[in-house]
């Protein structure tokens, strides 16, 4: 009996050990904690509308990460701070969060010189960085550098490309913001798009970002007397070069480029947008998958505004770095969370459609071209009869 | 050639608008003494309370244009009694008024920013009058020909004003030497607050027309006429009306045939050498009789 009972315990013991293992290798896993993001906003400055967009689709997506639990116990906490657009300020911030240590990864950057200014530091640095906004190719650089801007380089020649096929212009006129190297970098893809399919080039107009009269420039870009503009600029030189066009008399089409899909754009520039064709990746009246209709219902509860294409790319950005904390066991380094990432092809969470990444970049499949109607709705382009 | 008319109807009115600025920019160098750093600001201020006069409380055009003019002169106002007066008091040099001028501008940036959400607004079409007219071919923006009207009837009155009025003459005196004018029997105190608003209701002026030519209603809006205006101001002559009209004007035309037939990367570089050529050659401008002092 007393053999038994030995015998017995040790059976249990094993048992027990073996339990023990078996229910510490199920609960393996990411180490329960609050993860920090350097988050380097770009909520005042020149470009602040877009900026403020960005921030509030984080914040929506560090809430869902934790509501839903999708990182089990642990939380994405966003640590701002505000660089206004300005590489010198966004550089020293970045410096900031590279010396604190319970920073795990950094997101910033809606212009590419700017991102490009602190890709050095990154690198030099060893942290992720997520880049949330600069459409210039070429700035990702694995494991350290990410992008979740969908490049709308493609988009604009395909957007400029089924435009023309349906309206046959002979010359067109574009309109380039020539201080802007993406911007310049997207108008020479489509211009040669366009030339290799007969249509001329009457004259490149150009402007820069930080104007704000564009009268010149449109009474310019007419006398060049074109079928047809394309403005490749930045948002407000976009929408400042199409109301000079329209108050100057100028009646035939006007394509432009997504920096025209935020809602705060209609309402500054009304009736002059109207009919303007323009490529978006989202669009909350128009993306249809179950992800983009509750993304789009969440952000309307919490900002009381409509998403736009911004905020879809801030949201995007936390989901993708919740994605690689998630796959990572124990407690994560800045190295495992770049490692991780870099493993990512496809998005677990996402609002585009198709989305995935490839090489650190993040791309979708198809092209939406839509157009402002006078209700202030985005509907898809149709040629006009 | 009807490329060119139009080009430089263009210019005459953006350089209007730069002309309108300096000539308050100017009123506050030449009679206060004052290289204020925060004009800018109330050009951006005019803009702002005008575009709520008119979207939100639905001034006609005129009433809120009005508006916005009075609001940037109070700005003025409070401004330079609050921020400026003591350093009178106290006979402070122009590098102090500057620095408190650039601690000014900091602040209602900054509140210009708040209240527009950091946002580029416009006015709402309707508000403003919106008409082309032609001159044959040639299309005339009606905004562009008040722009111009309104710098032809500014430049006239504050022509008359400091040169053909007593209080002109009292405004001239104040800038020459304050305690020679208060013994000449002028109050400086008077002369400086009428000028400091008359400067800041100026600088409005420009500011309210310039958001609606150009679309752009925000923060932003006075910097670059604060750098265009001072330009205006340098090359014309710190102390004279016309001067600094035809000066902003040629600014203008400058700018828009730069761009048209150079390049539009050259148009600033072609402006600021222009002021630094006159900084050097003749720093008291076409027309003036004002030097900067050396340090």
């Amino acid at each position: 009996m007393r053999f038994s009972l030995r015998l017995g315990s040790l059976v249990l013991s094993a048992v027990a050990f073996l339990g023990l293992q078996t229910s510490q290798a199920i609960a393996q896993g990411l180490a329960t904690g609050e993860y920090k993001i350097g988050f380097i906003t770009e909520n005042t400055g020149p470009i602040a509308q877009a900026g403020q967009s960005f921030w509030a689709g984080a914040q929506l997506a560090a809430e869902e990460v934790k509501s839903t639990k999708y990182l089990g116990g642990s939380s994405i906490l966003l640590e701002p701070k505000e660089a206004g657009s300005d590489a010198a300020r966004s550089i020293q911030a970045m410096s900031q969060f590279i010396a604190d240590r319970s920073i795990i990864a950094t997101t910033c950057c809606i212009l590419s010189p700017v991102a490009g200014a602190l890709k050095p530091a990154v690198l030099s640095a060893k942290i992720p960085l997520v880049i949330y906004g600069a459409t210039a190719a070429g700035l990702p650089e694995l494991p350290w550098v990410y992008s979740v801007t969908i490049l709308p380089g493609p988009k604009d020649t395909a957007a400029a490309l089924k435009v023309s096929d349906a309206l046959k212009p002979k010359s067109v006129v574009y309109i380039l913001a020539a201080d802007n190297d993406a911007f310049k970098g997207r108008m020479a893809a489509t211009q040669k798009a366009m030339e290799a399919k007969g249509i001329a080039t009457a004259g490149v107009v150009s402007v820069l970002t930080k104007d704000t009269d564009f009268t010149a420039a449109a009474t310019q870009a007419m006398g060049l007397k074109p079928d047809m503009i394309l403005v490749y600029t930045t948002q407000q030189a976009a929408a400042g070069s199409i109301s000079a066009l329209r108050d100057r008399g100028f009646t035939k089409t006007i394509v432009g480029n997504d920096v025209l899909s935020p809602d705060s754009i209609f309402k500054k520039m009304g009736p002059t947008v109207v009919g303007v064709p323009f490529p978006v990746s989202f669009s909350d009246t128009i993306s249809d998958s179950p992800e983009a209709k509750a993304f789009v219902a969440a952000y309307q509860a919490k900002v009381h505004a409509a998403p736009d294409i911004y905020s879809a790319q801030g949201y995007q950005m936390v989901w993708l770095i919740a994605q690689g904390l998630k796959s990572i066991t124990g407690t994560p380094t800045r190295e495992t969370l770049g490692a991780a990432l870099e493993k990512i092809e496809k998005f677990d969470h996402q609002v585009y459609g198709g989305e995935f990444m490839k090489e650190g970049q993040a791309q979708t499949t198809g092209t939406i071209v839509v157009n402002w109607t006078a209700e202030g709705k985005l509907v898809p382009w149709t040629p006009p009869k | 050639m009807e490329l060119f008319i139009e080009q430089l109807i263009n210019g005459v009115a953006l350089g209007s608008l730069y002309a309108l600025f300096g000539l308050g920019f100017g009123i506050v160098f030449s009679t206060l003494g004052i290289l204020n750093a925060a004009q800018g600001t109330y050009a951006s201020w005019g803009a702002i309370v005008a575009l709520n006069a008119a979207d939100q409380w639905k001034l006609p055009f005129a009433a809120s244009l009005l508006t916005g003019v009075v609001a940037a002169g109070l700005i003025a106002l409070i401004v330079d009694q609050v921020a400026f007066q003591p350093l009178r008091k106290r006979g402070t040099s122009m590098l102090g008024a500057l620095i408190t001028s650039i601690a000014c501008w900091i602040i209602l940036d900054s509140l210009a920013g708040t209240a527009t959400g950091h946002n580029s607004l416009s006015f709402p079409r309707g508000t403003y009058p919106s008409t082309m007219f032609h001159l044959g071919t040639i299309p005339l923006p009606a905004m562009q020909l008040i722009t111009i009207a309104a710098l032809l009837v500014v430049t006239l009155g504050l022509q008359l004003l400091t040169r053909h009025s007593r209080l002109g003459s009292a405004m001239r005196a104040v800038g020459w030497d304050q305690t020679a004018a208060s013994i000449g029997g002028v109050n400086p105190r008077y002369v400086v607050v009428i000028t400091a608003f008359l400067a800041g209701a100026t600088s409005g002026f420009a500011g309210v027309l310039g958001g609606i030519t150009t679309q752009n209603v925000s923060f932003m809006l006075g910097e670059g006429l604060m750098l265009k205006g001072f330009a205006a101001v340098v090359v014309g002559g710190y102390d004279d009306v016309r001067g600094t009209a035809l000066a902003g004007v040629a600014l203008g035309v400058l700018e828009v045939l730069t761009s048209q037939y150079l390049s539009s990367g050259l148009r600033d570089g072609i402006t600021y050498s222009l002021l630094l050529i006159f900084l050097l050659v003749r720093p008291r401008g076409l027309f003036g009789s004002l030097n900067f002092s050396r340090a």
